[in-house]
């Protein structure tokens, strides 16, 4: 899947240049925050939103111009969209050429038990994995996924996931999936791509864009807890040579760090699992960001706590496990030390 | 007054509007089937000229509500996925019949399609007219009651999410085989109820039609004619006819909402 350049329309939101290359059988993952244009790019790649500029090609041939029917993409939106004067066997059956074929992917996904019931009376994870089947039937080379599995509960998620990913393997389908879940992105994705107001801001590995974001936008969306604005310095101005670490000042934070984006306005970015909290200093260290501060706040995250250090007028907060909270003692005022390694402050 | 007490006065004054609206819809209407339904039921086993009335009446309110579907139903589709450029202006021609005294309507048609005007002269040629004919009772028919029918099916259609023809089309749809298969199924029910109403509407007319073709009467008419020949007596068996066959459109398109199922829409 290659779009270059693409455009459409959606009423007045306009989504512009978008360009990315997806190989075939690859799971690509599509980012961004809500109206960033995620479903109107999936429904441009499945022809049913006319492009307005550029190109898409699909297994090697031009489809810019050619009708959704025509373009063998199955496609689940986030609500199932099942045909509610249908039953579930029919909504499957739909557009499969083989009826066989159609019953073992329903059999698959474990909506054939599902098949005589009418939709009305499906609950909302049932209707997607109907949904699913439908998709799937018709043995689509390209399947795109609008948050397909957010109405289904923890433990049928994962089962469908894992059913769904072997069977893109054994059928060597290209995937193109919009979700807000990161962990799933992670997990599924070879490819990831944040859409922010309509553009495509970043392309790269899911692991690429949670270590690197292009932004401090594309950090926040993707749950950085630490995004400080203002001005990264010229390299040779902060480490005298060393190309890609430069120095940032900002919201009463000075840090080291690296990136690839030059002097001028821009963010730190730092993942709050990266950030080591001490009661003390612990002498020389290879550390470039040793900060001292106050706790402010210690609130419990499942495993983990989240502790906000107040250090000047900023506030840094650190995950740690609930255990090193318990050892460390720590609780609003408490003074800590905050020890960052250049390499987990992301300037961009 | 106490909470309690406004809220007592707010239902009782609800209650009362509702009732006395009631009221003043239904008293008129019950006068005239309670005076005139009997004699006329009689009158319908043997009265030859309120049979073919009523017959006329009913073959053409029919054919011109079934033109109506076979083409206001695409129209009625382009206008609710504004396939159509001016789509607002276009809408507004189309429900402009709805704001004519209906005795105008009749007169826009004699000037549209009378034997003087250039259809009309086309249609003499093929050995038809308007004017004096079923063709004219049907044509003022449909003037008057298919803006009705567009508009509702309209409406319907537009309460279909598109996304459910993307999804057909993703499936091998080609798009009119998507509506076809998806879009019209799904708004069948309002547009059943859309026919309903225009076919009511049609079955009533009097003020189009008479000024077009007196002449084979239709019910409105008959009633009209014997009310001016014959007095209030005379005139009362054929209307209340008219009133009690209504009834059966009416209460088919309440069963018909009373049905109605919800369509899923995304939010």
């Amino acid at each position: 899947m290659i779009a270059r350049g693409l455009g459409a329309k959606a009423g007045s939101f306009v989504l512009d240049d978008v360009t990315f290359e997806l190989p075939d059988g690859a799971w690509g993952i599509v980012l961004g925050p809500t109206g960033s244009g995620k479903t109107t790019l999936l429904e441009t790649v499945a022809g049913v939103r006319r492009a307005i500029a550029g190109c898409l090609m699909l297994r090697g041939q031009d489809v810019t111009h050619t009708p959704a029917e025509a373009r063998r993409v199955g496609m689940v939106y986030q609500h199932s969209y099942l045909f509610p004067h249908l039953t579930v066997d029919e909504n499957v059956r739909y557009g499969a050429a083989d009826a066989g074929a159609a019953r073992a992917i329903s059999k698959r996904f474990g909506a054939d038990a599902l098949r005589d019931r009418r939709v009305a009376s499906l609950s909302g994870g049932e209707r997607q994995v109907v949904a699913l089947a439908r998709a799937l039937a018709p043995r689509p080379d390209i399947l795109l996924l609008d948050e397909p599995f957010a109405a289904l509960d923890a433990r049928r998620r994962t089962h469908i996931r894992r059913e769904l990913r072997q069977l893109q393997r054994e059928q060597g389908i290209t995937v193109l999936h919009v979700t807000h879940d990161l962990a799933e992105a992670g997990t599924l994705g070879d490819l990831a791509m944040v859409l922010e107001r309509g553009r495509l801001i970043q392309v790269g590995t899911p692991t690429a864009i949670f270590r690197h974001p292009a932004s401090g936008s594309v950090a926040e969306f993707l749950g950085a807890e630490n995004v400080f604005s203002g001005t990264i310095a010229a390299p040779r101005d902060a480490m005298g040579g060393d190309a890609d670490v430069l120095s940032f000042i900002g919201e009463g934070v000075a840090l080291i760090g690296v990136g690839e984006r030059g002097a001028g306005p821009g963010h730190a970015v730092i993942r709050g699992l990266d950030i080591v909290l001490a009661r003390a200093h612990a002498g020389p260290t290879s550390a470039r960001n040793v900060l001292d501060g106050v706790v402010d706040e210690v609130t419990a995250d499942g495993m983990l706590s989240r502790v906000a250090v107040r250090i000047g007028q900023a506030t840094l907060v650190a995950v740690v496990t609930q255990s090193s909270a318990h050892d460390l003692a720590l609780a609003a005022g408490v003074p800590v030390v905050a020890t960052i390694k250049a390499t987990a402050v992301h300037l961009c | 007054m106490t909470p309690r007490a406004v809220h007592r006065a707010a239902t009782a004054s609800v209650i009362g509007g509702a009732a006395l609206l009631f009221a003043t819809l239904v008293l008129p209407v019950g006068a005239l089937v309670l005076r005139g339904g009997l004699d006329g039921l009689r009158q319908l086993g043997v009265d030859r000229e309120l049979q073919q009335a009523l017959a006329l009446t009913g073959m053409a309110a029919t054919t011109a509500t079934l033109v109506t579907v076979l083409l206001g139903t695409p129209l009625a589709y382009l206008l609710a996925r504004d396939r159509i450029p001016g789509g607002a202006l276009v809408s507004a021609l189309v429900d402009l019949p709805l704001l004519i005294p209906h005795p105008v309507a009749g007169i826009a048609l004699l000037l549209a399609f009378g034997r003087a005007s250039p259809a009309g002269a086309a249609l003499s040629r093929v050995g038809m007219s308007v004017v004096g004919s079923p063709l004219g009772i049907g044509l003022a028919m449909l003037f008057v009651a298919a803006p009705l029918y567009v508009s509702a099916a309209r409406e319907s259609i537009a309460r279909v999410d598109e996304r459910y023809e993307a999804v057909a089309r993703t499936l091998g749809d080609a798009p009119w085989t998507a509506v076809r298969r998806v879009t019209l199924p799904l708004a069948s029910r309002g547009l059943s109820s859309a026919a309903v109403v225009m076919w009511a509407r049609a079955v009533s007319e009097f003020g189009a039609i008479v000024i077009l073709t007196y002449n084979p009467k239709v019910a409105s008419v008959l009633s009209y004619d014997r009310f001016t020949a014959y007095g209030l007596d005379a005139a009362l068996p054929v209307a209340a006819v008219l009133v009690i066959l209504a009834l059966v459109p009416l209460l088919t398109l309440r069963s018909l909402r009373a049905g109605a199922a919800p369509v899923e829409r995304a939010p």
